[in-house]
């Protein structure tokens, strides 16, 4: 074994004592960051890997629509579309804002017009239905989400009523359409807020007559074969369709949500990251102290033949030594931590009597946490790197030793 | 020609401006015993520090087997520290970290790899120095006089072609002292090395073949049988 490396364990870990204070206090501190940053992300990652599968569950892998216009040649679209190889389903939808009242209490959700037999196929709406049952579900009902439902204090089985513009611009030419009355079959939840507060489903034909779009729809969803990427191939469609005809992935269809996403991720590990650094000043200060007491013992190891640069790559080792064991240590911690989250949380929850509280806003009973390769060789090297960083200044300060004068120093 | 192993020429040692050594000309031969003594201040340690390659003269020339070893740079210099010397000092020799037989064993360490015979060799020194068993003792519970004995080991570890003393026995008590510089002595003859020795006992500098004071910035040879006369 070098020397240096030799020198250097045996500095953080001295003969005939069990452990030294300034070495496990380090590496405690390094293993406090590294861990507090993988489970912060871990969990992070795993909500995201939520969010993101409900959207897809939600809305399909792709979309193709006329530019937010109607789309009226819609049967030859879907044919050309159900010839691609990667498309697994597809089905048509179309939407508009409508007024829903019921016990004269009214609001104003988008109503979703769904070709049902299709889009069971895209969407696995039955795992969404709280209350009642897609069964009945015809033209003549609406599948509310929990969230409207009790904001007018529907229930499965009450029968709302529906007005659309079209009665508004009929007022004008003095003729009056009654309002369609539906009954609720359902109620659903996504878990995806932008779902649940404001939609509301019903037969595609239903919108159709509703807002007077005839054959017209909105656009068409797609779900698509095993391990085609949704982005790559409506990069590819797009080359074959014609403006204002055009195809987006659920990623651009969601963009500023991923962004979001995405940004706080960075930005929480950029806030975590300061841990690291804190650390890294404790390592800093409490090295240099030691270079000061050891200036002797530097003197005595340039005298029995070392060099006064491999006394500074023995303190340089010692930060890696730190760096890589609390990475190891704060990894390890952090799996364990992360594998138990749950019964964490639970005795957290109990402890503090906030059970119901938190499984009211929460579905914290299944936390989400997926760690990524990647993220941890990220967070390791960094933690590594910082911790080598540490070692810089006390070694620059031994660089200043002379042997002679360190070895009068008592 | 004289047959120096090591020789200073002309050795020159000024620390701000106030000459420390003045014109020092110095050598050891192989096998010699010598020793150094004078007042406290007067340049002793600097001028073995200098012979030892741990601090570097302000003039002169320093002279390995006739090879000029001030324009050796760092990484040469510690390689001969290592080969060529075994230092001993007056006292905190030992690296606090390691135990005894670990502190005995990192000269060799640094100079090579550790083999078993070293090891044996290790082992023996240490009975040599009365101090058998002792290997794997913690170097914080050792007595004064034990860890300058194992100071003495170590220094004997790489076989060194010459061996500086810098008062080793300065914070013993007498009788320790005694025992201790006899296994210097010893020791030395045996592994067939010189012995460069400060001291103000003159007990030990009469048992060295050449004596020599330093005063005044200069060094003279010194003869105990005739100052006594
Ligand atoms: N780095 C330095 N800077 C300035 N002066 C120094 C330095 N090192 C040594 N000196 C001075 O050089 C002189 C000689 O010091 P040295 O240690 O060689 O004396 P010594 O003969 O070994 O004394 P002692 O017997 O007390 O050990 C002293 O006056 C000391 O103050
Ligand atoms: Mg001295």
């Amino acid at each position: 074994m070098n020397w240096c490396l030799y020198l250097a364990l045996k500095q953080l870990f001295p003969t005939g004592k069990r452990f030294s204070f300034f070495s496990i206090m380090s590496i405690i501190g390094v293993a406090l960051g590294v861990m507090v940053l993988f489970v912060v992300q871990s969990v992070m990652n795993g909500f995201q890997h939520e969010i993101r599968q409900t959207i897809i569950a939600t809305q399909g892998e792709a979309r193709v629509n006329a530019n937010n216009g109607v789309l009226y040649n819609a049967d030859s679209l879907g044919n050309f579309l159900k010839n691609q190889s990667e498309v697994a389903a597809l089905a048509r939808y179309a939407y508009g804002i409508g007024m829903l009242e019921y016990n004269n209490r009214s609001i104003f959700p988008i109503i979703k017009g769904i070709d049902f037999e299709n889009e069971i196929k895209i969407v696995e709406l039955q795992k969404f239905i709280k209350k009642g049952n897609l069964q009945n579900f015809d033209n003549r009902s609406i599948i509310l989400s929990s969230e409207l439902a009790s904001q007018i204090g529907a229930t499965v089985g009450s029968s709302v009523e529906i007005y659309s513009p079209m009665m508004l611009k009929a007022l004008q030419t003095n003729e009056i359409i009654l309002p369609r009355t539906l009954k609720v079959v359902a109620t659903y939840e996504t878990g995806y807020r932008q779902a649940d507060e404001n939609v509301a489903m019903v037969m595609l034909d239903t919108v159709q007559d509703l807002y007077g779009l005839e054959e017209g729809v909105h656009g068409i969803s797609l779900k698509l074969k095993p391990d085609v990427r949704p982005e790559k191939f409506a990069f590819e469609l797009n080359k074959n369709l014609t403006y204002p005809i055009h195809a987006a992935s659920w990623q651009e269809i969601n963009k500023d949500l991923l962004f979001v996403l995405k940004t706080e991720k960075t930005m929480m590990f950029f806030i975590l990251v300061f841990i690291l650094l804190v650390a890294a000043f404790s390592i800093t200060s409490s090295m240099t102290i030691s270079v000061i007491r050891k200036t002797r013992e530097i003197g005595l190891i340039n005298a029995l033949g070392g060099t006064i640069r491999q006394c500074e790559a023995c303190f340089m080792i010692q930060g890696l030594i730190i760096g890589i064991a609390g990475s190891v240590i704060g990894i390890a911690v952090g799996a364990l931590i992360l594998k138990f989250r749950n019964d964490i949380i639970s005795v957290f929850v109990k402890l503090c009597g906030i059970e119901d509280f938190m499984l009211k806003f929460y579905s914290f009973a299944n936390m989400p946490a997926t760690y990524q390769l990647g993220d941890i060789f990220t967070l390791v090297t960094f933690a590594v790197v910082i911790c080598c960083l540490a070692g810089v200044l006390p070694a620059r300060k031994i660089a200043k030793i002379k042997p002679a004068d360190a070895l009068r120093n008592e | 020609m004289n047959d120096y192993i090591v020789e200073l020429k002309n050795i020159q040692k000024k620390f701000e401006n106030v000459f420390v050594l003045k014109d020092v000309n110095f050598g050891i031969r192989d096998r010699e015993t010598v020793s150094i003594c004078g007042t406290s201040g007067a340049g002793k340690t600097t001028l073995i520090n200098i012979m030892g390659l741990l601090e570097f003269p302000t003039h002169g020339n320093i002279f390995w087997e006739d090879q000029n070893v001030i324009i050796c740079n760092a990484k040469r210099l510690s390689q001969m520290r290592a080969k060529i010397f075994g230092y001993i000092f007056q006292r905190c020799n030992l690296i606090p970290e390691l135990n005894v037989i670990e502190n005995i064993l990192f000269p060799k360490r640094i100079t090579s790899k550790i083999s078993m015979p070293d090891l044996e060799l290790a082992k023996e020194l240490l009975q040599r120095v009365r101090l058998g068993g002792f290997e794997n003792r913690n170097v914080w519970t050792l007595s004064g006089g034990e860890s300058q004995r194992v100071a003495v080991v170590r220094a004997m570890i790489n076989r060194p072609r010459i061996v500086i003393a810098d008062e080793p026995t300065g914070s013993l008590d007498e009788k320790s002292a005694h025992i201790t510089m006899d296994m210097i002595i010893n020791l030395c003859r045996e592994y067939d090395s010189s012995l460069l020795l400060i001291t103000h006992n003159q007990l030990f500098a009469k048992k060295m073949q050449t004596s020599y004071i330093l005063n005044n910035s200069e060094l003279k040879p010194f003869d105990y049988a005739k100052s006594e006369q």
